[in-house]
């Protein structure tokens, strides 16, 4: 038996889900797609039941990845039983993609949930008109109280008949569709799929096509204009049924203050910095700590085995790794899963998203891209695995590359470490200044050059209400598993490359290979550039590496200022880590990632060049 | 009726000058005609002659009261019929510049009168200039004030932003303005939901009843 649940965004979908699932929920890609299927299961009377919590989509017919994923799954016809989740707060709206998810022909279930939203607001619901319209079992529930929940699998189990709805189309889309089931015996649902250029069969299509020119000649609309508007209208009749009594009801309205420039604008800059502080204060206290406790209980006491000397080196860049690993998963990725899923299930995305969205714009982003953005000063890994919140792959695209050209924690380490500490505060705020101003060029020439259409924003402003602490907690978890599973394997495996390469002597050859060039280049000596290829692993490494080889934690006796100002500035720009490496793979995919990575090195060479040229 | 050339000439005259207030040379012409100077210069004394435009002191001509009323009038119908052809037909603007100098000359006064209040419900277009799409200043989401209740009358470009549609903002629709910020990004309440729309976006949906 496999059920799947369908709805709107932010219907409570993944909380029913949730509550009819418990443990042992499967987070998978949609096979070629970056969207995220979640499978569960559930025994109900001894049987074995496969839930399918499909993305939240408004339509089945639209381009989005998500409608795509909803429709595909929907056509396969492998579901035993479609439930239809449904807000009545925004029943009219909701009843649209219901009346989609009808036509399709599976057996299915409504459930109308947030009943204790609509009561608290006045509205009155009679389940009645949707049930004997649509033939189906009618749930009223209320999941964030778990209310009647329990009612949906039984329903759900007894339903086996589809929908028996039929929405009343235009009369020239009805004889279209009487026409096409005479020409090529197309029934109803797969006649409107055609008119509006769906579909596998050339014949209809083309027969369709024709019918379609024909109507669309006729009213001052297109057919996908007017299916549509039948289906709002029809929807409307069906809500005006259900809702019993609305009374008016005047509640303070957030949104008054959230969204307007003023207060909306300080608020959104408040959280944005509440937030990158909250990352930055814990975060780095607790990635101190891990990295402490490493140390002192892993990497000492793994040094005092004395074993034989790869061995030794082989165990140590293992433990770096894994102590890399750590130190970027509970601490950051974590944390930072926990404040974007708060933001998300709150609703205050969208505002934040509205509000950005002109300034984003600009960069080639819509507005939610402001939210990794900056969370990337924290850290980078998680910001990139965030970046599939955005909708396009033309906007992962240049995301990927700007968050990871944003100095995180571990590169603020660098600065505030080396420039700081040796060369002035002044000069540590010009890094910064210089990497700024790198960005907004990168953004703007990406936003000319990459390819893909540049989405506008049409964006529903989800209503505000309190997450679920829960949920909240199990979003993070997966991403910090699929953190631990996914980026681990590959931190490792980098870190033993170089930990080998560094016992066979490599790095020393390496060394002698490029001091002339860095001499020349960049005006440092030869093992800044060690220095600068253990930053890879960890960016904070680089700073530590290059006080071991200089012999000093005084570096400012061995390296000039202006050295150690260009070495700062090389290391922040130059290749993002290891970690960052990793999940940039698996967001974006491995060419892109060799960009980022070449375009970084290359920006890190040449601005440090310049520099040197300039300056000394 | 004049022939569709000398009816182009004085379109052209008027265009290049702005409103015809400015005298125009033959270089200038032919340039904006698309043809050699000798040609403009006959055609343009015959202009004269039949006292649609007056010579001025060096070379250059001007539209005269009556050159200045037929000029006015064909570059009345170019607008409404290129309007027609881009907006309601959805041809792509050059050829429907091209289309509209063609028909143009054939159409008649009043096919055009209808014509234009068939697109804008009976308002009368407001003086614009030749070769652009002002004959109807259409309303926009853009135009509207915060608070606003209006009507979506078209959305531009229909087969672009299906979420649009799916969301409730099709023709028909009534929508309220909740927010517009200064940069022109737009919320708009439909069937009880808060939609934020770009103002690339809302500047395509053409809107009834608004101030």
């Amino acid at each position: 038996m496999r059920f799947a649940l369908v709805g709107n965004p932010s219907v409570g979908k993944s909380l029913i889900f949730n509550q009819l699932t418990g443990l042992g929920v499967e987070v998978s890609n949609y096979p070629g797609t970056t969207v995220e299927l979640q499978r569960g299961n559930t025994c109900f009377q001894r049987e074995m039941i496969e839930l399918v919590d499909l993305p939240g989509v408004y339509s089945l017919d639209g381009e989005s990845d998500e409608e795509v994923l909803v429709r595909r799954f929907l056509e396969q016809q492998d579901t035993d039983a479609v439930i239809a989740v449904v807000n009545v707060t925004r029943l009219e709206r909701n009843l649209y993609l219901l009346l989609q998810v009808a036509e399709y022909g599976l057996p299915m279930v409504v459930v109308l949930n947030m009943a204790d939203e609509a009561a608290k607001q006045g509205i009155e619901i009679d389940p009645g008109p949707i049930r004997d319209l649509l033939g189906v079992e009618v749930i009223l529930t209320a999941a964030s109280q778990g209310k009647n929940i329990d009612r949906i699998i039984p329903a759900a189990l007894a339903a086996t008949r589809p929908s028996k709805v039929e929405v009343p189309y235009d009369h020239h889309i009805e004889a279209a569709v009487r026409s096409l089931g005479k020409i090529s015996s197309a029934d109803r649902k797969e006649s409107i799929r055609a008119l509006q250029g769906f579909g596998d069969n050339p014949d209809l299509l083309e027969a369709a096509r024709t019918i379609a020119d024909e109507i669309e000649s006729r009213h001052r609309m297109t057919v996908t204009q007017i299916i549509a508007a039948n289906r709002h209208n029809f929807a409307h009749q069906i809500a005006g049924l259900t809702v019993r009594e609305k009374a008016l009801h005047h509640e303070t309205d957030p949104d008054s203050i959230l969204t307007r420039i003023f207060p909306g604008i300080p608020i959104l800059l408040g959280i944005l910095v509440g937030m990158l502080l909250v990352v930055f204060i814990v975060g780095s206290f607790l990635e101190e700590v891990i990295v402490g406790l490493f140390n002192v209980f892993a990497i000492q006491p793994f040094l005092a085995l004395g074993l034989p000397p790869l061995a030794e080196a082989l165990g140590t860049s293992v433990l770096l790794a894994l102590q890399a690993g750590l130190g970027i998963a509970f601490p950051y990725v974590f944390l930072f899963y926990v404040i974007i899923s708060v933001l998300e299930d709150s609703g205050y995305m969208t505002r934040a998203a509205f509000l950005a969205d002109n300034a984003m714009h600009r960069v080639g982003m819509h507005g939610g891209a402001v939210i990794p953005l900056t969370l990337a000063f924290g850290c980078n890994v998680p910001a990139i695995m965030s970046v599939r919140l955005l909708h396009s792959r033309r906007e992962r695209i240049i995301a990927s590359f700007l968050v990871t050209m944003v100095p995180c924690s571990a590169r603020t380490v660098i600065i505030a470490g080396i420039v700081a500490g040796f060369v002035g505060i002044g000069a540590a705020f010009s890094v910064y200044a210089i990497v700024f101003a790198l960005i907004l060029v990168t953004g703007l020439v990406l936003s000319r050059v990459t390819p893909g259409e540049q989405f506008g924003m049409i964006m529903e402003m989800v209503p505000l209400r309190r997450p679920d602490a829960r949920l909240v907690m199990k979003k993070a978890w997966s991403r910090l598993s699929e953190f631990l599973f996914i980026a681990m394997p590959l931190l490792l495996a980098g870190s033993v490359v170089l930990g080998l390469l560094e016992f066979f002597g490599f790095m020393a050859i390496f060394e002698q290979l490029v001091e002339p060039y860095t001499m020349a280049l960049l005006g440092l000596p030869g093992y800044s550039a060690t220095a600068l290829v253990f930053g890879i692993l960890r960016k904070e490494m680089a700073f530590e590496t290059l006080a071991i080889l200089a012999g000093t934690a005084d570096l400012g006796a061995v390296l000039s200022s202006l050295q150690l100002y260009i070495f700062a500035v090389v290391t922040v720009l130059f290749v993002p880590c290891l970690a960052t490496i990793t999940v940039l793979l698996r967001e974006v995919g491995s060419r892109i990632t060799l960009a980022v990575t070449l375009y970084t090195v290359a920006l890190g060479l040449l601005i440090g060049g310049l520099m040197y040229r300039i300056l000394a | 009726m004049l022939p569709s050339t000398l009816e182009d000439y004085l379109e052209a005259i008027l265009t290049v000058t702005g409103d015809g207030g400015r005298p125009a040379g033959p270089q200038e012409i032919a340039a904006a005609i698309g043809t050699g100077e000798t040609a403009a210069r006959a055609t343009i004394a015959s202009l004269v002659e039949e006292g649609y435009l007056e010579r001025m002191a060096d070379e250059t001509v001007r539209l005269t009261g009556k050159g200045l009323e037929v000029a006015s009038r064909v570059a009345r119908k170019h607008r409404v019929l290129q309007c027609f052809l881009t907006e309601m037909l959805g041809v792509d603007a050059d050829a429907a510049s091209k289309e509209a100098c063609t028909l143009e000359h054939g159409i008649s006064d009043e096919t055009i009168e209808r014509l234009s209040s068939y697109m804008d419900g009976g308002a009368q277009p407001p003086p614009g200039r030749a070769g652009r799409c002002r004959g109807r200043e259409a309303c926009t989401l853009l135009d509207c004030k915060e608070g606003d209740t209006v009507r979506v009358a078209m959305i531009r470009g229909p087969r672009r932003n299906r979420r649009l549609l799916d969301l409730g903002v099709f023709p028909g629709e009534v929508v309220q303005i909740r927010r517009k910020l200064p940069n022109q990004s737009v919320v708009v309440r439909v069937k009880g939901c808060d939609i934020a729309i770009s103002p690339e976006i809302a500047t395509s949906i053409v809107v009834e009843s608004c101030p």
